[in-house]
């Protein structure tokens, strides 16, 4: 038995390019057991695509990544990388929840259902014990008694709610949000992130790509400003929010804030 | 501004002319139909009763359409036997093409370039010959294929040989025609029903471990299903009439076997639209199938499902009911 590492995702110079362009540029990032990191930057700066190779939804094509101290979508074996087989990715993807900007409910199954098909189908979790913990999970979410409903008949604040229990319904040792909130009317910001701050107060690991500074300087332990593929600054969010050094991050703090 | 009594305003409806004329047209063809269909013709002889100054004598008449042969016909052994044989091949060739157009349309959507290619070759072939032409060949594949052996290609290897003129019945040459013909179209349609789900849903089953094959049992199909059931609705409504063909390569179906009644007793017309109602009968029975199937697989897509074609009379009653007493409007809001 290894003793487990106290860095639930470490990032060394990964790359990843698509058709010719270089998204990332060498990313390195550091999220401990229990931490909190925002990413911010402008778009097309390559927030979302570093966090959907957190989870192998994109195939990085350099540098090395670890999530619980094992390689992403690799092996290391007697001194070669052996890619991993769909199989393997599946599995240690499914302890790694994601939130999408767009919610991704699935629309022809119902809010309990949504939250319970992950659990029976790979987690194998008997039918009955997986909606008692997709109903605790609602709860949880504050949406108690919306079983039966179809995400098309709930708000966007709430679609995304069910979207994170429906993630958190697999157990996941850190949760991937991507820009959870930028698809919602203004006044319905407010309940996704309450969520989410509770989620980070019961020491969950999170990394969130967010526009919201206001969360990001409240919740997160680490805030990483990306520019371009490159990881600008980086640190403390009072300090750097507040007194950025960086003339990019000053620029871009200028026309967010 | 005139009011009534009650400080309401009467509200006189836009006047639909063209509608009312259109209407008048409908009305006047539908009469003709009807009237067609049960005009009578007089055969030329005369019935009498009586005799000498009470005779009395008036000429035999008969249906236009001669709807006592057609009933008579409807439910003889023949073509309720043929009815069976065609419902059988559409049910036969509807579950081939079905299956094998969903093997195709996930084979086409292959990253993998020789089965993309492989399931585009076989829809360009099957899509590109006439599906009497394919009939004939395969009932008579014989000339061709005197025996089937399975075996590996290019190997003087054989596991399993099978005579083609002693396996292969009619009825068999046409299940396989129709199925493989309509597996072609049937893939476009799945292919279309795929496609027609966003990519968000794919990323969202991913992302909670899913491997490729519980995406798309549990998560793309039954939402491309939405998009799949009313064009193959068409195809079973088609395949019920194109199995018709069959008759060609001598399999007694609906048609074939109202033909072989009136090529012996010559009542063509009689026999013709007896075979018609029936079809006519088993598409609406399809029609309504489909209905519900398309109900089912709305859920979730729609906030409200659509009604029933009941419920949607009964609203409509309810909506001439209202009409009855003039809507008139207090201080903005419309009363009925």
């Amino acid at each position: 038995m290894t003793e487990t590492p106290a860095l639930m995702v470490e990032a060394v110079g990964v790359r990843k390019h698509f058709a010719g362009v270089e998204v990332l540029k060498g990313v390195d990032l550091k999220v401990g057991r229990g931490e909190v990191a925002c990413l911010i930057g402008p778009s097309g700066s390559g927030k979302s695509t570093f966090l959907r190779c957190i989870n192998h939804l994109e195939k990085h094509d350099a540098g090395e990544l670890l999530v619980d101290g094992q390689l992403v979508g690799y092996e290391l074996r007697n001194g070669k990388l052996y890619e991993r087989n769909d199989k393997q990715i599946c599995a240690e993807r499914a302890r790694i929840g994601m939130v999408f900007q767009r919610f991704n409910l699935f629309q022809h199954l119902t809010v309990l259902e949504n939250i319970t098909i992950g659990q029976v189908r790979v987690l194998r979790v008997r039918e009955d014990a997986a909606r008692a913990r997709a109903r605790e999970l609602l709860e949880r979410v504050g949406l108690a008694g919306r079983d039966g409903y179809y995400p098309a008949q709930l708000s966007g604040g709430q679609q995304q709610r069910v979207a994170i229990a429906r993630a958190l319904a697999m157990d996941p040792k850190l949760m991937l949000f991507d820009e959870p909130t930028s698809a919602l009317d203004p006044e319905l910001v407010g309940e996704v992130l309450d969520v989410m701050r509770d989620l980070a107060r019961s020491g969950m690991t999170m990394i969130v790509v967010t526009h919201e500074m206001g969360f990001a300087r409240e919740v997160a332990n680490t805030v990483y400003f990306l520019d371009a593929g490159v990881i600008e600054e980086w640190g403390d969010p009072r300090e750097v929010l507040t007194h950025p050094t960086s003339p990019r991050l000053q620029n871009f703090l200028s026309k967010v804030l | 501004m005139s009011t009534d009594g009650d400080g309401s305003v009467k509200v006189v409806p836009v006047r639909h002319v063209g509608r009312w004329v259109g209407v008048a047209v409908a009305l006047v063809v539908v009469a003709m139909i009807v009237h067609t269909l049960l005009s009578r013709l007089p055969t030329g002889q005369k019935a009498c009763q009586g005799a000498g100054a009470t005779r009395v004598c008036h000429a035999v008449t008969e249906w236009r359409f001669s709807w006592d042969i057609v009933f008579r016909y409807f439910t003889t052994s023949e073509i309720l036997h043929g009815l069976l044989i065609t419902l059988e091949l559409t049910v036969i060739a509807m579950a081939v093409g079905i299956v094998l157009g969903m093997v195709l349309a996930v084979m086409r959507l292959s990253p993998n370039r020789v089965l993309s290619g492989s399931a585009w070759t076989y829809t360009w072939f099957f899509r590109g010959t006439p599906v009497l032409v394919q009939l004939l060949v395969w009932y008579n594949i014989a000339i061709l294929y005197p025996r089937v052996s399975l075996g590996i290609p290019f190997a003087p290897v054989s596991f399993l040989t099978l005579h083609t003129s002693t396996t292969f019945t009619a009825l068999e040459a046409a299940c396989i025609a129709l199925g493989l013909n309509e597996a072609a179209y049937m893939s476009e349609i799945a292919r279309a029903g795929l496609l027609s789900v966003d990519e968000g849903q794919v990323e969202a089953a991913t992302s909670i471990g899913m491997v490729r094959r519980q995406t798309l049992r549990y998560v793309i199909m039954p939402q491309a299903m939405r998009v799949i059931i009313p064009p193959t609705g068409n195809e079973v409504i088609s395949m019920l009439k194109t199995s018709s063909l069959a008759s060609v390569i001598s399999v007694i179906e609906l048609l074939g076997a109202a033909t072989n009644i009136y090529s012996a007793n010559y009542e063509i017309m009689p026999l013709l639209l007896t075979a018609s109602l029936w079809y006519l009968v088993v598409t609406t029975v399809l029609s309504i199938g489909q209905f519900y199937l398309e109900r089912y697989f709305a859920r979730g897509a729609l906030r409200t499902p659509p009604p029933t074609p009941l419920q949607r009379m009964g609203r409509d009653v309810a909506g001439i009911l209202a009409k009855f007493p003039s809507r008139r409007v207090v201080s903005g809001v419309v009363e009925r």
